[in-house]
C-alpha cells in the first residue's frame, strides 16, 4: 500500500468516528480532495465537513473557537507552507487559551509538508519544527505505518490541540512498514523500531526512510543498529536513545528539515558529552540554488557510511 | 429601583469604577497596561444587559468597560490588574486578555482582528451543539483594516452562523486618525455587498442600544445570520500637550491606554458635557439631581469596595 493510501484510510476512519466533528479546509470535499488526502471523509451525522474559503489565517483561528466552544475541529491543509499566514493564531491565540485552561475541546490542524522539492522560492519552506518551536506546539511528523495509526489513535480529535503533519514526498511511496516497535513513548514522540549494539540511528522530521534504509543497508553486512524515530517536533527527554548511545559508541542522526534551529542539535549535544566513537550528522545541505525550484531530496551513501561505522 | 435607573446606575458604577483604575494607574501602582474606556459605558452596558447564560462575548485588549460590567465588581479587575492571586484571574491575565468565563467573556484580543475568527469558531461550536446563542465578537476603526475582519464576515456568512461583528468606531488607531492614515470605508455598503445586515448606533443612548441590540439578537440567532452593529463612541481623556512652534494651541492627543493625566475622580462623574459622554445622556432620561445622589452612594460603595 502507499503511503498516500494508508494515510488516508487512517484518516478515514479517524474523521468517521469521532461525534461532533468538524472537518474543514479547502478543497476538502471538493475536486481533487486535496490530491486524495481526504478522499471518501465522512463525518457522523452530529459532525459537518465544511469545504471553505481561502483564509487561512482565519480558519486556525476558527478551530480556536471551535476547541474553545468544547467542540472538536480538524483543519486539513494542502501545504505547510500555507500556515504562515496563521501564525498570530499559532502563538497568539493559543497563549490565551492555553493560559485560560477554559477550552475543553478539540483541534487539529493536518498540513501537507511539500518536501520534494521543486516547488520555486515561496514555498520551499517545509520547516514543520519552526512552527511547533514558536509557540511550544505539539506536533508530530508520520513517515510509517506504526507512526500513522498510534498518532492518529493518541491525538486526532482528543482535548488540546496539535498539529499533525504528512510527507508529500512519500505520498507515491510504499508506505514503509517497520512491525512492532521495540520501544513506543507513551505519546508517540519517539519509536525505538530496531534494537542493537552497532550504531544507534535516529531520524527527525521526516527523514524516517533514509535512516530505515541505513539500518537495513547494516543488517545486510551483519551488524546490528539501533533505530528510533522522533516524531515529536521539540526536544524530548533524551535519555532513551541516550542508553542506547552508551551501549553502541556510535551515533547516526537524519534530519531533513530545512530549519537552523533543529530538535536533533538538542540531542547531539547531549550524545557527545558522552564519550562517543563516531558520531554522524546527516542534515539538508543547501546550496546557493536552495531558493530556485530544486530537489528536495537528500543523496545519501549509505555504503560508505556502513563502512564508516565498520571501521572502528 | 426601575428597569430605566437601573441602566443608569450600572453605566455611572463603569464610569466611577474606571477612574478609581485611574488614580491608581496616575499614581504609577499599575505595571500592567491598562486601556480605559471612558465614554464606552453606554454600549458596554448595552451589550452586557442582552447576554445570556450560552451567549459569547468576545472584547478587545480595550476590554474594561465590558468586564466590569459582566463581573459587576471592581476588585477583582484592580486585583488582577495588581496582579495578585485574588484577581479575575487570578493574575494570570493581566489587563488586555482578561477573561470572565463564567460571566460569558471567553476570549479577548490584543492583536487587532485577532479576535474574529475564534468567534467564528466558537459560533460553530454552538451550532454543532444545537445551542441557540449569539456570539459578539468586538473591534474597533482600526480592526476592520485587518484582512481577518472580511475573512470572517464572509465566513460567518458562509457558514450561517449567528455572530454580531461589533465595532466601536471612536476614530482613531492609537494616535493616528481615520483620515490620516486610510480612505473612508463604508461598513454599510461591505455588509451590504455579502447580504449581512448592518446597523449603525451613535449617541450613547442605552435605552435605544439595549432595544436595538436584542433585536439584532433575536435576528441572529433566528435567521442563523451573521450581523454587523457599528457604534460611535469617544475614548474620552484626551488632552492637550503644552503649545509648542507647530501647535500654538497644544498638539492634541486622544486617549490611547495608560492615565488619563486630565481626568479627576469626582463623586459627579461627568467628563464632557456632550453626547460624546453617556453620562450627559443619561441626563436627558433621568433627573440630574437622582442620577449625582446615586453616583455620590456608589462613590462611597466602591471606596468601600476596595479599601
Amino acid at each position: 500500500m502507499k503511503y498516500l493510501e494508508h494515510v488516508n484510510a487512517v484518516l478515514r476512519n479517524a474523521v468517521s468516528s469521532h461525534d461532533g466533528l468538524v472537518v474543514y479546509g479547502q478543497n476538502v470535499s471538493a475536486g481533487s480532495r486535496i490530491s486524495g488526502f481526504t478522499k471518501g471523509f465522512a463525518v457522523k451525522e452530529t459532525g459537518m465537513i465544511i469545504n471553505t474559503t481561502n483564509t487561512e489565517n482565519s480558519l486556525v483561528g476558527f478551530g480556536f473557537g471551535v476547541m474553545l466552544g468544547g467542540g472538536k475541529a480538524a483543519f486539513f491543509m494542502k501545504q505547510l507552507d500555507f500556515l504562515f499566514l496563521g501564525i498570530d493564531q499559532l502563538v497568539n491565540t493559543y497563549n490565551i487559551i492555553r493560559n485560560s485552561k477554559h477550552a475543553k475541546g478539540s483541534f487539529t490542524i493536518l498540513p501537507v509538508t511539500v518536501d520534494m522539492g521543486y516547488e520555486g522560492p515561496q514555498s520551499s519552506s517545509n520547516n514543520f519544527a519552526d512552527f511547533c518551536s514558536m509557540a511550544r506546539i505539539d506536533g508530530y511528523a508520520v513517515t510509517n505505518k506504526y507512526d500513522t495509526e498510534k498518532i492518529i489513535d493518541i491525538h486526532f480529535g482528543r482535548p488540546g490541540f496539535r498539529i499533525i503533519s504528512f510527507s508529500q514526498r512519500m505520498y507515491k511511496d510504499d508506505i514503509i512498514d517497520p512491525g512492532e516497535p521495540i520501544l513506543a513513548d507513551k505519546d508517540m514522540k519517539f519509536v525505538q523500531y530496531r534494537d542493537g549494539s552497532d550504531a544507534t540511528i535516529v531520524t527527525f522530521n521526516f527523514s524516517f526512510p533514509y535512516g530505515w534504509q541505513l539500518g537495513l543497508e547494516m543488517e545486510q553486512t551483519g551488524l546490528k543498529p539501533a533505530v528510533f524515530n522522533v516524531s515529536y517536533m521539540t526536544p524530548i527527554d533524551w535519555e532513551p536513545i541516550l542508553r542506547s548511545v552508551r551501549k553502541t559508541g556510535k551515533l547516526v542522526v537524519f534530519d531533513d528539515s530545512k530549519s537552523e534551529n533543529l530538535s536533533c542539535f538538542s540531542l547531539l549535544a547531549a550524545a557527545r558529552g558522552i564519550s562517543l566513537k563516531k558520531d554522524i550528522f546527516i542534515k539538508r545541505k543547501l546550496g546557493d540554488n536552495w531558493l530556485n525550484p530544486v530537489s528536495d531530496a537528500m543523496d545519501i551513501d549509505y555504503k560508505s557510511i556502513v563502512r564508516e561505522l565498520s571501521s572502528q | 429601583m426601575n428597569s430605566k435607573n437601573k441602566i443608569a446606575e450600572e453605566i455611572i458604577r463603569l464610569r466611577i469604577s474606571q477612574m478609581i483604575v485611574n488614580e491608581e494607574y496616575k499614581a504609577k501602582k499599575l505595571k500592567v497596561s491598562v486601556h480605559l474606556a471612558l465614554g464606552h459605558e453606554a454600549i458596554a452596558v448595552s451589550v452586557s444587559e442582552i447576554l445570556e447564560k450560552d451567549d459569547n462575548l468576545l472584547p478587545t485588549h480595550r476590554n474594561i468597560a465590558y468586564n466590569l460590567a459582566r463581573a459587576g465588581k471592581l476588585r477583582p479587575i484592580l486585583d488582577e490588574y495588581f496582579l495578585k492571586p485574588t484577581g479575575l484571574n487570578a493574575g494570570h491575565s493581566g489587563s488586555m486578555n482578561l477573561l470572565n468565563p463564567e460571566r460569558n467573556i471567553v476570549f479577548t484580543s490584543s492583536i487587532l482582528g485577532n479576535q474574529f475568527p475564534v468567534a467564528v469558531g466558537l459560533a460553530m461550536a454552538g451550532k454543532v451543539a444545537g445551542k441557540k446563542n449569539v456570539t459578539i465578537v468586538m473591534g474597533g476603526d482600526g480592526a476592520i483594516e485587518e484582512g481577518s475582519f472580511y475573512e470572517n464576515i464572509l465566513m460567518a456568512q458562509s457558514m450561517k452562523l449567528p455572530v454580531i461583528f461589533l465595532i466601536e468606531n471612536n476614530e482613531w488607531s492609537m494616535s493616528t486618525r481615520i483620515d490620516q492614515r486610510r480612505c473612508h470605508i463604508d461598513l454599510s455598503l461591505l455588509a451590504k455587498s455579502m447580504n449581512i445586515r448592518y446597523i449603525h448606533l451613535e449617541g450613547n443612548d442605552p435605552y435605544r442600544y439595549i432595544d436595538t441590540l436584542k433585536d439584532i439578537k433575536k435576528f441572529t440567532i433566528e435567521d442563523r445570520a451573521p450581523a454587523c452593529v457599528e457604534v460611535r463612541v469617544a475614548t474620552l481623556g484626551e488632552r492637550r500637550l503644552p503649545s509648542s512652534p507647530e501647535f500654538p494651541e497644544g498638539e492634541f492627543i486622544n486617549y490611547h491606554s495608560g492615565p488619563a493625566p486630565e481626568v479627576a475622580l469626582n463623586e459627579w462623574p461627568l467628563i464632557k458635557q456632550s453626547d460624546e459622554d453617556p453620562i450627559f445622556v443619561l441626563t436627558k432620561h433621568i433627573d440630574q439631581s437622582v442620577l449625582e445622589e446615586d453616583a455620590r452612594r456608589q462613590f462611597t460603595a466602591l471606596q468601600k469596595e476596595i479599601a
